[in-house]
């Protein structure tokens, strides 16, 4: 009797072509197998796709983009870091809320000071506190080998319940009506817009991060090391490159633009720290990153895919009443598509029967 | 005394869905298959249960069909992960997040909506011993069959071929395939396996938990049963011990805030479980050897015949 | 076997390969690293699919498509690295795979089962111990015992030797003359000449993939088989050009050292090598030499004891100091450890040095100067890679020890640290690195080198050490070697200190 057989012939080397294509087919892909589940709540898939696609064909859906890109670029850039060493961050989430407590306590020390003062603190206390926040399973792992996906995950927890123990508490607005959050931000702590747009300065912040953080894979010694490691830990132990102080730097910097970016939206988009500040952003930063195949450049247009995708959760919510959690659906499957996909990098897979 | 006894009581059904977690990982994860996606597995599992109770009212169609679901999303990381050879972790992460959000998508209907709570079934004359009684055997079905299957599944994986299979395909799979073992269809087979015991732990939840549908219900229960996979040293026996431990962080944090302890600032209670986490996970990290510790020496790592 | 053609992406393994065994028969696979011995036995045992030709057992066509199918048919195979599961006992190691018994494992019968082959073939074992307790010869045996459990009457050895001391590769003979007298049949996979010739009944040569003959005993000789072997005359002895040995480059003082296992894996051992001389350290794999390398590189922390570098204590550098105060090593694990297989070829090429003035500057790479220096390499060494930028992935056996070599030898070191150095390559390769290693013999760098190969370690030491049991237990100079000494030195039956 005949049976279909899998036969995988490792690659030697990888194709141009093959390492642009993969990502694309498969977000295309995952983006279109969404459609039997809007069949099954009983929604027209096409009006669905309709919604999305046209976020980015009008103006201010583009600019949404945009914004909400932001923290996804930012967060993305950074764990391209610890990726590239296999570090499993899966802890940006709560880097990010920690960035943001940062970012807020310096609002409320500095509430008088001049605008660039106050958002220069600001943003330096985000990275700051994200990127101490980040050391703490990065020395678990680099010291004593404690696994780093499950510590990254559980201090997300303690993150948003710290940020939520102040927005409940210590921190609320009395004016809020009981509500978790802090009072709004004074206009010198908020983040001004790019003129002649209405999307904020963050997002230059952001395109200069990717700048660097692609400068410093491609062009330094740490770069360098960070490839190795990631490679084999026993060949960057031969080649003599210190584990532990790597993975402390990564994880800082990873961490650190994680609170930057949590610093981006209270300070750019929310106005105000308060429960729920983020909506699984470091998660979907894990997403792009692992869709940019950890290219700092390439997270540019995927974190503004992305950022669409969430707006258009928004408008899917609204207008067809679907859950947000629609967009979390969408960037799985398409995760999914690019982790199949992936494998088509390093082997040539086909099917025969015999 | 009366608080130490409902204490322990909540403990058993708090480690409850930890327990049934925990083992089915333990089986995917002792034949090589790293498998984070039990968070997803428990929010399908969940809203499985949930809804087939609430438009049949049929304790036992839900908790079959909780357990399909939970097979059904733990196939697609199988395939993945073991016909695919793709990157495990990335894949697990990914199966999550598809849980939860299709958990947050289909389940929007449901939200606020409630089922009948899951009965207590105590067992005569044994529930009526002091103490111990209320505790063990004056629980629901579950609770039973989760440590039944404990028991079970333990002898199984030491005493009996198919369990010496399956831990040779997680330590060697190059060795057990060049003696005639299918090293696919053991890791398929686990796999799913633990996609089941991750749908009746989310169907635990759902129905005895929280019988009230809300988004998120799981709150990290997944992760805790990966951490407890690692804490019981891959061992059923062990998972016993460290589920009721969990559980009974979990049992203490609520009663703390019934009795009014922390209502001031109750998100410290609530880290409480995590926290522990990574405190036993340090705590595991600095023990000896891994070896001895029973670490599958090929978790986590595709195989390819031919390929060492 | 008939026309078994077996390709892999960008090598032909086997090209239209016959092979004839006859029961009863012991049948040697003789060749080099790479010749394809390996891959035939695979595809004998179910490893590998043929993409061409045919395989007859006992006269009738048959399909072999998984080790299953092999073992059903008769066929054992004992392979050169032991497929046997470390923290399982060996009774569980045996029982693995098959189908009876079914359910609960009856380990008493089988144990005892296990116990009357072992007793029948004079292989004693212990089958409750666990494999990582016992010996390595002791874990062959185990699956010599697999196989014969399962009723095999075709045993294939792959490189049975390697592992082995002396009286032990004894015992294994006589096992193999056993089974032979019994009717079963024996293939070995060996590249050693003095074994195929003394024990097999014919002999297979294979070269690059195609049998080049089938000889019978009578018809066996050293010189004709290592010609057929490597296609050409072949010199057995390699002209040294006498050196003064200088003062002492490295002094290990009574050093203890951690294995893996828990307790010591070297202990208080007292060396000395000096500038120009190479040491050949002799001894099966597993007596210390790995962790004795990895305690000097750095790579394994010493537990006591001094470590001196020229005079210079180093024994709590770190890894990234000693590359700096030159120690170059050249380990045992090529793909996993000396060569990341992802990198270009480029950035390989300075994996230990690109922190060093031309290649980085302050906090940044210097990419031409890494270039050049890739350039100048690959030249110098004829290393064959298609370019700079080809990734490390693509290079064949024989050219990734180069890249290594040319890579470990380029920055002038003072000590070179080499682990089964020649190991895996064919003859002109081996020839390369031998002639590069006394380059630096000559030039006043010392040279610690490890290896299981005699012929290496008499053909190039000036003076030769003798490891057994984490202690050295014999040290003299290379013109005083005597083999039959050295065989029992490294069996442990016999000390000189």
């Amino acid at each position: 009797m005949k049976s279909p057989r899998l036969i995988f012939e490792k690659r030697l080397t990888t194709s141009r072509t093959i390492t642009i294509a993969v990502p694309v087919i498969s977000l295309v892909l995952g983006f279109l197998s969404a459609a039997p589940l809007f069949l099954a709540v009983g929604v027209n898939p096409i009006l669905a796709y309709r919604q999305v696609l046209g976020v980015f064909l009008n103006v201010d859906g583009l600019t949404e983009s945009f914004t909400r890109g932001i923290p996804l670029l930012l967060a993305s850039v950074g764990l391209c870091l610890p990726f590239k060493m296999n570090f499993w961050n899966i802890g940006a989430e709560g880097q990010l809320f920690m960035g943001a407590f940062g970012a807020t306590a310096i609002v409320f020390l500095l509430p008088d000071s001049p605008a660039f003062v106050l958002l220069g603190s600001m943003m330096i206390a985000g990275f700051i506190f994200g990127g101490l926040f980040g050391l703490i399973p990065g020395y678990l792992k680099a010291r004593l080998e404690t696994n780093e996906v499950l510590t990254t995950l559980m201090l997300n927890f303690a993150a948003i319940l710290w940020v939520d123990y102040l927005v409940y508490g210590p921190w609320r607005d009395p004016k809020g009506f009981g509500f978790p959050l802090t009072p709004m931000f004074p206009p010198n702590a908020r983040l001004p817009w790019i003129p002649g747009t209405r999307i904020h300065t963050g997002l230059i912040v952001g395109l200069v991060c990717a700048g660097l953080v692609y400068v410093f894979l491609a062009r330094t010694k740490w770069g360098y090391e960070l490839k190795v490691t990631g490679e084999s830990r026993l060949a960057a132990k031969y080649a003599g490159i210190d584990y532990v102080k790597l993975t402390l730097l990564a994880m800082f910097i990873s961490g650190g633009l994680a609170g930057l970016a949590g610093m981006g939206l209270v300070s750019g988009i929310v106005l105000r720290l308060r429960h729920g500040i983020s909506p699984g952003y470091g998660f979907s930063a894990i997403i792009i990153a692992w869709l940019a195949r950890l290219n700092p450049l390439a997270a540019v247009p995927v974190s503004i895919l992305f950022g669409g995708l969430l707006v258009a959760g928004d408008a899917l919510q609204i207008g067809l009443g679907l859950a947000f959690a629609t967009t979390s659906v969408f960037q799985a499957l398409i995760l999914l598509f690019v982790v199949g996909a992936e494998v088509l990098t390093r082997y040539k897979v086909a099917l025969t029967w015999e | 005394m009366a608080f130490f006894v409902s204490l322990l009581a909540h403990t058993v059904q708090a480690g409850t869905p930890l327990l049934l977690g925990t083992v089915g990982e333990i089986y995917a994860e002792r034949s090589g298959v790293l498998n984070l996606g039990v968070e997803g597995m428990m929010a399908m599992g969940a809203l499985t249960a949930f809804t087939t109770s609430f438009y049949t009212g049929n304790i036992g169609l839900a908790l079959a069909l909780a357990m399909v679901a939970g097979a059904l999303v733990s196939l697609v990381h199988a395939f993945l992960s073991i016909t695919m050879r793709a990157n495990q972790i990335v894949s697990g992460l990914a199966i999550t997040i598809l849980g939860l959000g299709l958990s947050g998508f289909l389940g929007k209907p449901m939200i606020g909506m409630t089922v009948p709570h899951l009965a207590s079934f105590p067992i005569p004359i044994l529930a009526e011993i002091p103490i111990v009684g209320p505790i063990f055997f004056s629980q629901d079905v579950l609770v039973y069959a989760s440590i039944l299957l404990a028991l079970v599944l333990w002898f199984v994986l030491f005493k009996t071929r198919l369990g010496l299979n399956t831990r040779s395909v997680g330590e060697n799979p190059a060795m057990a395939d060049s003696l005639g073992l299918n090293v696919y269809l053991i890791r398929y087979v686990c796999v799913l396996l633990g996609g089941v015991m991750a749908g009746l732990a989310g169907a635990y939840l759902s129905l005895l938990y929280t019988p009230l549908w809300i988004e998120g219900m799981t709150a990290g229960k997944g992760w805790i049963v990966i951490a407890l996979t690692i804490f019981a040293t891959w061992n059923p026996l062990r998972a016993l011990l460290g589920a009721y431990l969990f559980g009974g962080v979990i049992a203490l944090q609520f009663r703390l805030q019934a009795i009014g302890i922390g209502t001031q600032a109750p998100q410290f209670l609530l880290m409480l479980p995590y926290l522990t986490t990574i405190v036993a996970l340090v705590l595991i990290s600095v023990e000896a050897v891994r070896r001895r510790m029973g670490m599958p020496a090929a978790l986590g790592l595709p195989y390819v015949r031919g390929e060492s | 076997m008939k026309g078994i053609v077996k390709r892999f992406p960008g090598v032909v393994a086997n090209d239209r390969v016959d092979f004839e065994l006859r029961a009863g028969e012991v049948h040697g696979l003789l060749g080099e690293n790479g010749a394809g011995k390996t891959t035939l036995m695979n595809v004998l045992y179910g490893i590998h699919r043929p993409d061409e030709g045919e395989i007859y057992i006992r006269g009738e066509k048959v399909s072999i498509g998984s080790p299953r199918e092999a073992i059903n048919l008769g066929i054992g195979m004992v392979h050169q690295h032991f497929k046997l599961v470390e923290p399982h006992t060996v009774l569980e190691n045996v029982l693995l795979g098959l189908k009876e018994p079914a359910f609960i494992l009856k380990l008493k019968d089988a144990g005892d089962r296990v116990l009357e082959i072992s007793k029948r073939y004079e292989l004693p074992i212990d089958p409750k111990a666990r494999i990582w307790q016992i010996s390595m010869g002791e874990r062959q045996r185990v699956e010599i015992l697999k196989a014969l459990y399962r009723g095999a009457n075709i045993l294939i050895l792959d490189e049975p030797t390697s592992v082995l001391t002396p009286p032990e590769t004894k015992e294994l003979f006589r096992f193999i003359a056993q089974m032979a007298r019994e009717g079963r049949s024996v293939v070995f996979i060996t590249h050693k000449l003095d074994e195929v010739m003394a024990a097999s009944d014919r002999v297979t040569v294979l070269r690059a993939g195609k049998n080049v003959d089938t000889l019978p005993r009578d018809q066996l000789e050293k010189s004709k088989l290592a010609s057929m072997m490597v296609g050409r005359e072949v010199l057995f002895t390699l002209s040294k050009s006498p050196v003064v040995a200088g003062e002492p480059a490295l002094e290990l003082n009574q050093i203890t050292v951690m294995g893996d296992k828990g307790f010591p894996a070297v202990k208080n051992l007292t060396l000395t090598i000096r500038k120009g001389e190479i040491l050949g350290v002799a001894g099966i794999a597993g007596n210390g030499q790995r962790e004795l390398t990895e305690a000097i590189t750095g790579m394994r922390p010493i537990l006591s004891g001094q470590v001196r570098l020229s005079g210079k204590e180093i024994d709590r550098e770190s890894i990234s100091r000693r590359i700096e105060e030159g120690i170059a090593y050249i380990p045992e694990d090529r793909v996993g450890v000396a060569a990341p297989q992802g990198l270009t070829v480029a950035q390989d090429l300075v994996l230990r040095r690109y922190r060093e003035k031309p290649f980085s500057s302050g906090v940044f790479l210097n990419q031409r100067e890494i270039e050049k220096n890739a350039e100048t390499l690959i030249r110098e060494f004829k290393i064959m890679v298609s370019g700079k930028d080809a990734l490390v992935r693509t290079l064949s056996g024989g050219n990734l020890q180069k890249l290594i070599l040319a890579r470990e030898l380029s920055g002038h070191p003072k000590l070179i640290v080499a682990v089964y150095p020649t190991r895996g390559l064919d003859v002109g390769a081996t020839e390369y690195v031998r002639s590069l290693l006394l380059k630096q013999r000559e030039a006043g760098a010392a040279l610690l080198m490890v290896s299981e190969d005699l012929d290496e370690i008499l053909s190039l030491s000036d003076r030769i050490a003798v490891m057994y049991g984490g202690e050295i237990v014999g040290t003299f100079p290379a013109s005083k070697a005597n083999v039959e000494e050295i065989g029992l030195m490294m069996g442990g039956s016999l000390r000189k200190t």
